[in-house]
């Protein structure tokens, strides 16, 4: 089996700070934080009521082929987000059509947004009373499969990972060896979540999400706040792009998965640190090769401590710089990683660091210079995007400057 | 000013909440036995045993107490100062 | 700042690209026969049904058959340690990857575990009873926040793979694909993926679903019109275990050679024309003729689509293939786990027959989202 190398032509994004890619790198750039009152559901009686939500989404704009009342918020987004990146590769969808292709999306609650309505209505009417359009909306495939009918791609091989939050990323390697290997001419891979009330409760009661912003590595974080969003990358042969003359955003140049196999919801250090290991051996690059990481960085004590910590294991004592864009976009979930890949790409086809915002001071026991509270310029070659989940799953990409010489 | 009056009929509750989050009969609680040194909690049971007294309660434990809610008596100590909700 | 001692890093390059060659070399299953493979492979071959009638009361549920894993009891299976909190899908999944390990060493060939080893587990929705339950806290609690936070986990649909990671020291890849009742297959590509490219050295595979008032609801109202005859709702876990063929261990039997597997959507409304396709495609792809295919399953969704499915295997490969290895009539619709039993369900017949080895097997499965898949098989009987 022959590896070919894969790069990024398109980026579709729904995020907080903005949706499609030109938007997006403009928050990025500025330091945008999408924080605001919670408009989805009814949060009255919830201590804390911030949350990152996606504004300006109109479904009808991206989904012409699907009755809406058949897809939910999540499905709505990757439909919305894989239209984008399409979009953004100067892409013919027929074109697309006659390739092989494959359409993974990654996502923690599917329709949770969905099932949480049926609940609330299941309690007025009971469980017989449910109406079946709804129902239907669940399954959790359907966010990939929304996408492959309403874009009407028969050769396209729809997958779901439903691997929590880190499931962006592990979509994203999905692709990444189906391309690398042949198995598909291209891939449409991210990660897509909608803002639900069960996982809000859930992250409250976890005493987890913050009074006001969330702060990644501030001395005074108090936790996350969880968001919306959905972030779709093509990915396609390197070979490919350059015989339709696309532009390229960066070289995808590995990944690693591992599972801590430790604790539910306590991140393990050690193995949060080989997988970081893991996708630099898998894409041939020394750390010391590395200029930035894209942390999962949720601002929780936990977390923050962690994660920095397992950086240094890797980086040694003096770790490449390593921001939080969750500061700006919120914890969106499945989205997560995939959004965090898509501003990587940003970050290294533009030459700047997005930052860590809503910054004060950086606790000494994180240790890591997080680009406070305004991006700067940097000429990034390789960037490593972590993305950690509860039941230890962790996933870390690895995206470096496309270079014409094989590096 | 504290809700909650300490006396015996709310130590058997609060008892019954932490042996039950511990997986343990409630006799084998003792007062002082560390949750985490002699019975295994872990943080996901802290915030268990803390929400389970909230709701049984009807007061409010802000996320802070979590450290001092080491023992049986530690945990009534707690609860002895919550405000209610 | 606390010191942290640098580690020496690993960055060696990976061991060279394996070939695509992927076998079974074991499989368990908890199911409606009970614990284990030999309870399945006795259940399957005496084709013995198992609908009983779900106790109401513990199951708010308005079925009146259901094809439950007998004595369910997690606590009682799986020991106290680290159970309390396991919801019914997790304790499926758990130990249905506990089965196989401990037959695996019953058989004296024992699967190694911890980094070299992945785990790729199918569903749909995740545990439709423990989403339910936690979103019902919220909006019952006297504070909206008032929910279980210890059962948070339950509500992800990573939290059977995870468990499974913990409870059995696996720290490779672990992955939960979701994709409805053909998930399995899918599960099965991803994992192919996985070795081909050198992310692990073993994968075990398989999909659960679990039995639950819950489910038993969305599911009468996600049904078509079509529908009205069905299956009772059946629930378990069925895993495989899968190895790249050159780097088996010299003393395991392979059961079955993984030769292509076809995943498509029906994206212009024919999905018997898209199932056809499939078939057609997986079977070029494997280089098999109709001729050569031993067994043939069918995924057994109610309904038109359903009917359709089962008319072309018999089309194709002839009714005795496309009935050999009957499976959801037997155990119920177990949606989410139903490749993986089809799966279980071919090796165990395929074993009954020393006849099958070298002929090839297909398992399909089409769901009401269009989502079709065609897996193809080599029946090795336990050759190399």
């Amino acid at each position: 089996m022959t590896a070919q190398r894969v790069v990024l032509t398109g980026l579709g994004v729904l995020s907080s700070i903005g949706n499609g890619v030109t938007e997006f790198t403009r928050g990025l750039r500025e330091g945008r934080c999408g924080a605001g009152e919670i408009t989805l559901f009814d949060a009255t009686g919830f201590r804390r009521q911030l949350a990152h939500e996606v504004k300006d989404f109109e479904p009808a704009q991206w989904i012409r082929h699907t009755p809406l009342e058949e897809l939910g918020r999540a499905s709505q987004f990757s439909v919305a987000a894989t239209r984008l990146a399409v979009q953004d590769a100067g892409l013919d969808l027929e074109e697309l059509r006659g390739r092989r292709g494959l359409v993974t999306i990654g996502t923690t609650d599917g329709e949770a947004r969905e099932l949480d309505q049926l609940v609330e209505s299941e309690l007025a009417v009971g469980m017989a009373g449910l109406d079946p359009t709804a129902v239907r909306r669940l399954p959790a495939h359907r966010l990939a499969l929304a996408v492959v009918r309403e874009l009407r791609l028969p050769q396209a091989v729809p997958s779901v990972l439903g691997t929590a939050c880190a499931a962006g990323n592990y979509a994203i390697g999905d692709g990444f060896d189906a391309v690398r290997f042949g198995e598909a001419d291209y891939a449409l891979v991210g990660g897509s979540d909608a803002l639900a009330r069960r996982t809000f409760a859930g992250f409250s009661r976890l005493g987890l999400v913050a009074s006001d912003r969330c702060r990644p590595f501030d001395a005074e974080r108090e936790g996350l706040l969880t968001a919306e969003g959905a972030g779709v990358l093509l990915l396609e042969t390197l070979e490919s792009a350059r015989a339709r003359g696309a532009r390229i955003y960066a070289e995808l140049l590995g990944y690693g998965l591992n599972c801590d196999a430790h604790h539910p919801t306590a991140p393990d250090q050690e193995s949060v640190a080989r997988c970081m290991g893991l996708a630099l051996a898998d894409a041939g690059i020394k750390p010391e090769e590395v200029d930035l990481v894209s942390a999962h960085g949720t601002g929780t004590k936990t977390n923050d401590i962690t994660e920095t910590r397992a950086i240094r294991e890797l980086f040694g004592d003096r770790p490449p710089r390593t921001v939080a864009l969750k500061s700006m976009l919120g914890h969106s979930m499945g989205a997560a990683s995939a959004l965090g890949a898509a501003a990587s790409a940003v970050a290294l086809a533009h030459g700047f660091i997005p930052p860590t915002v809503n910054h004060r001071s950086t606790d000494p026991e994180c240790g890591i210079d997080c680009v406070p509270n305004h991006a700067v310029p940097a000429p990034l070659r390789i960037v490593v995007n972590n993305g950690l989940a509860f039941g230890g799953n962790n996933a870390s990409v690895v995206l470096g400057r496309y270079e014409e010489d094989q590096r | 000013m504290s809700a909650i009056t300490i006396d015996a009929a709310t130590e058997a509750k609060v008892r019954d909440i932490l042996a039950n989050s511990l997986d343990l009969d409630s006799e084998e609680l003792t007062r002082t036995g560390l949750f985490v040194d002699e019975y295994g909690a872990d943080s996901l049971c802290a915030i268990e045993m803390l929400s389970a007294i909230e709701v049984a309660f009807g007061v409010t434990i802000e996320q802070d107490e979590l450290e001092n809610m080491v023992h049986f008596e530690a945990v009534l100590e707690v609860l002895s100062r919550a405000e209610s909700r | 700042m606390t010191p942290v001692p640098t580690k020496e890093v690993t960055t060696e390059p990976r061991p060279p690209a394996r070939t695509d060659r992927a076998v079974i070399t074991a499989w368990s299953a908890v199911s409606p026969y009970g614990m284990g493979r030999a309870a399945y492979a006795e259940g399957i071959t005496g084709r013995r049904p198992t609908e009983s009638v779900p106790d109401p009361a513990a199951w708010q549920t308005p079925d009146a058959a259901a094809c439950l894993v007998p004595g369910f009891d997690i606590r009682q299976i799986l020991g106290r340690a680290g159970t309390r909190t396991m919801d019914r899908a997790m304790g499926l999944a758990v130990t249905a990857v506990r089965e196989l390990f401990e037959e695996a060493e019953a058989d004296e060939r024992p699967v190694t575990r911890g980094a070299g080893t992945a785990l790729v587990l199918g569903t749909t929705l995740g545990s439709a009873a423990s989403q339910q339950n936690f979103s019902r806290a919220s909006y019952l609690g006297e504070k909206p926040y008032d929910v279980p936070a210890q059962l948070m986990p339950n509500t992800l649909m990573n939290s059977p793979a995870g468990a499974s990671a913990i409870r059995f020291g696996l720290k490779g890849p672990n992955t939960t694909v979701a994709g409805g009742r053909p998930t399995a297959l899918l599960a099965l590509a991803y994992a192919r993926r996985l070795l081909a490219a050198g992310r692990a050295e073993r994968a075990l595979v398989g999909a659960v679903e679990e039995y639950s008032g819950a489910r038993s609801w969305l599911e009468r109202h996600s049904r078509g019109a079509d529908e009205e005859q069905t299956a009772p709702l059946g629930e378990g876990c069925a895993v495989l275990l899968i190895e790249p063929a050159d780097t088996l261990p010299e003393d395991r039997p392979a059961l079955a050679e993984l030769l292509a597997i076809d995943v498509r959507v029906d994206v212009r409304g024919d999905l018997p024309g898209t199932l056809r396709e499939s078939v057609r495609h997986a079977l070029a792809e494997s280089g098999v003729d109709p001729a050569e295919v031993w067994a043939a399953s069918g995924g057994g969704l109610s309904g038109d689509a359903g009917d359709h499915e089962q008319a072309l295997l018999t089309e194709l490969f002839g009714h005795e293939a496309a009935t050999r290895a009957a499976c959801h009539e037997l155990i119920g619709d177990t949606a989410s786990a139903q490749a993986a039993f089809q799966l279980a369900a071919v090796l165990v017949t395929a074993g009954a027959d020393p006849a099958s080895a070298g002929r090839a097997a297909v398992i399909t499965s089409v769901d009401r989202e269009g989502l079709v898949a065609c897996g193809v098989l080599r029946l090795l009987g336990g050759a190399r």
